[in-house]
């Protein structure tokens, strides 16, 4: 009796040591946090119990996980109902009024339109683009989809990259989404017309370019004229109009998270710290961190305290 | 006094029902002077004094007597006007406090709405913090480009050179077009001449054949 438990219990720990966690989404009240890691679960976790000053143990564990993809869940981000998870192949939706409920399932569960292939490629980063009420989904096949929220139909394919695409950004005044792919270049395509709008070979530049560590571009991430990416080349500011790295900043991992904060640029990537860059290049401040490599980055802009939150193998916030 | 309140209670839920109780006595006399000492023993002193002094005999009594309750009415209203001051300091403290307690309220809010303003100063700053980096981070670019004006000249100095130079093509050109048609006079003319001498040549020669011709006739 107790050695199976024991084993149940190496399992566990097994399982908890070899789990990664890759992406986190806030629910639209701001109150609760999930987590998908490569298991293929989604963990939900209550904000306010867990950071509470009275908070223990057990508030800190999930309030509830489920299995929602056959594969690990590589992306998550949320509407104002739903949580939409992709993982190998499939975009799913959940009801957020329905996750803290057990045996939650699914809203809908959509496959976007690969070329026929034998294996189903991962879906690396999902967008949610408001103004069109669409979700932009990119990954293994080098190509960005584009799927109406409401008919659930996939309306555009940008093609263009020659290897896989590591992350999505969008620039909602000029109508335009931006891909980085492993390829090594940052792809602009216009939303309208689904063209290919400009190719920004970042791994060509001396400035930026790191060949020890590969021409991935891992992070992207824009506001209005600027937009910072990293990954195997240094974490550089670019401005888009001219198509110039303005600033390359001094961080020596491959970062594999980037966004814009205030007048910050906040980063993180494959050492344990989180990154608080200014536009000028200084380093303001680097936030030391429990887990060993970052992949998420979320703010939590819908309640008082304002949180960033950052996951790997566990679970912190800072 | 902890009986007095819970006389209280009673007191009230009886009153309710119209009737004033023992309870409602017990309670005012034990709040007024609980602790026996004080003015209810010089009242009721007062009025034994009284009582003595009508009842008294003979005239010096009545006059002691007459003199002691003056002299306790005396105290009674001694006491009384102390009470009295004690009330309006009490009045007054309670006015002081209510004061400063608005103003520490109004206080408050001040400071809120300050704390907002400088959270929007903040941002603001921020704000123009960023432009600035931003517009530092462009100007650093543009920096390494070479200076407008520097290029212009340059560009200046070299179509002057340029002009120059094709003049100077041009008046070479010139002068070789001119020395080929001096040649070529030169040419024509030696030519010419060629034709003429043998031409006369040819002549001279025609001429002595027909001279030997008639010789030999």
């Amino acid at each position: 009796m107790t050695s199976s438990r024991a084993e149940v219990d190496l399992q566990r720990r097994l399982e908890l040591v070899h789990m990664t966690v890759f992406c986190q989404s806030f629910s639209p009240c701001g109150k609760y946090l999930a987590a998908g890691n490569n298991y293929g679960q989604i963990a939900v976790f209550s904000l306010s119990a867990a950071l509470s000053s009275a908070a223990e143990e057990e508030d800190q564990k999930s309030v509830i996980t489920f299995t929602a993809h056959d594969g690990p869940v590589y992306s998550l981000v949320s509407t104002d109902r739903q949580l939409i998870s992709a993982g190998n192949g499939d975009v799913k939706a959940w009801n957020w009024s329905e996750i803290t409920k057990k045996g939650c399932k699914e809203a809908w569960s959509r496959k976007p339109p690969f070329r026929a292939n034998l294996e189903l490629p991962e879906i690396n980063c999902l967008l949610l683009n408001q103004k069109d009420n669409t979700l932009l989904t990119a990954g293994g096949d080098a190509v960005v989809h584009v799927m109406d929220m409401e008919t659930g139909a996939f309306t555009q394919a940008f093609q263009g990259h020659m290897d896989y695409i590591h992350c999505l950004a969008l620039r909602d005044q000029y109508n335009e989404c931006l891909s980085g792919s492993e390829d090594g270049t940052v792809r602009l395509w216009d939303l309208r017309t689904g063209q290919e709008a400009q190719v920004i070979d970042v791994y060509r530049h001396q400035e930026c370019a790191r060949p020890q560590y590969g021409k991935w571009i891992g992070c992207l991430a824009t506001e209005s004229e600027w937009m910072v990416c990293g990954g195997g080349p240094a974490l550089t500011l670019w401005h888009l109009r001219s198509v110039t790295p303005t600033t390359v900043f001094p961080l020596q991992d491959c970062q594999q998270q980037v966004m814009f904060y205030q007048d910050l640029i906040l980063s993180a990537g494959n050492n344990p710290t989180i990154n608080h860059c200014q536009i000028s290049g200084g380093v303001k401040a680097q936030i030391p961190c429990t887990a060993p490599s970052v992949y998420s980055l979320a703010i939590n802009e819908q309640s008082q305290e304002n949180m960033v939150f950052q996951l790997e193998t566990h679970i912190s916030s800072r | 006094p902890r009986e007095a309140v819970d006389a209280e209670v009673n007191s009230n839920t009886a009153q309710a029902m119209g009737a004033v109780t023992d309870d409602e006595v017990i309670r005012k006399r034990l709040l007024i002077d609980g602790d026996g000492a004080g003015d209810d023993r010089r009242i009721n002193l007062l009025v034994k004094t009284f009582f003595k002094w009508c009842n008294s005999g003979s005239h010096e009594e009545g006059y002691s007597q007459y003199e002691r309750m003056l002299g306790i009415l005396a105290q009674c209203e001694f006491s009384m006007g102390k009470t009295l001051l004690v009330y309006d300091m009490n009045l007054r403290e309670m006015e002081n406090y209510e004061k400063i307690y608005k103003e520490t309220e109004s206080n408050i809010m001040a400071a809120h709405e300050k704390i907002a303003e400088c959270k929007k100063q903040i941002q603001q700053a921020k704000r123009i913090r960023k432009n600035r980096q931003e517009y530092d981070a462009l100007a650093r670019v543009i920096q390494t480009h070479p200076d407008r004006h520097e290029t212009l000249k340059q560009l200046e100095a070299l179509g002057k050179e340029l002009q120059h130079l094709s003049r100077i093509k041009e008046s070479v050109e010139d002068k070789l077009e001119l020395r080929r048609k001096q040649f070529h006079v030169l040419l024509s003319t030696i030519r010419e001449l060629q034709q003429t001498l043998e031409n006369d040549e040819k002549l001279s020669e025609a001429d002595d054949v027909q001279e030997t011709r008639m010789d030999t006739q």
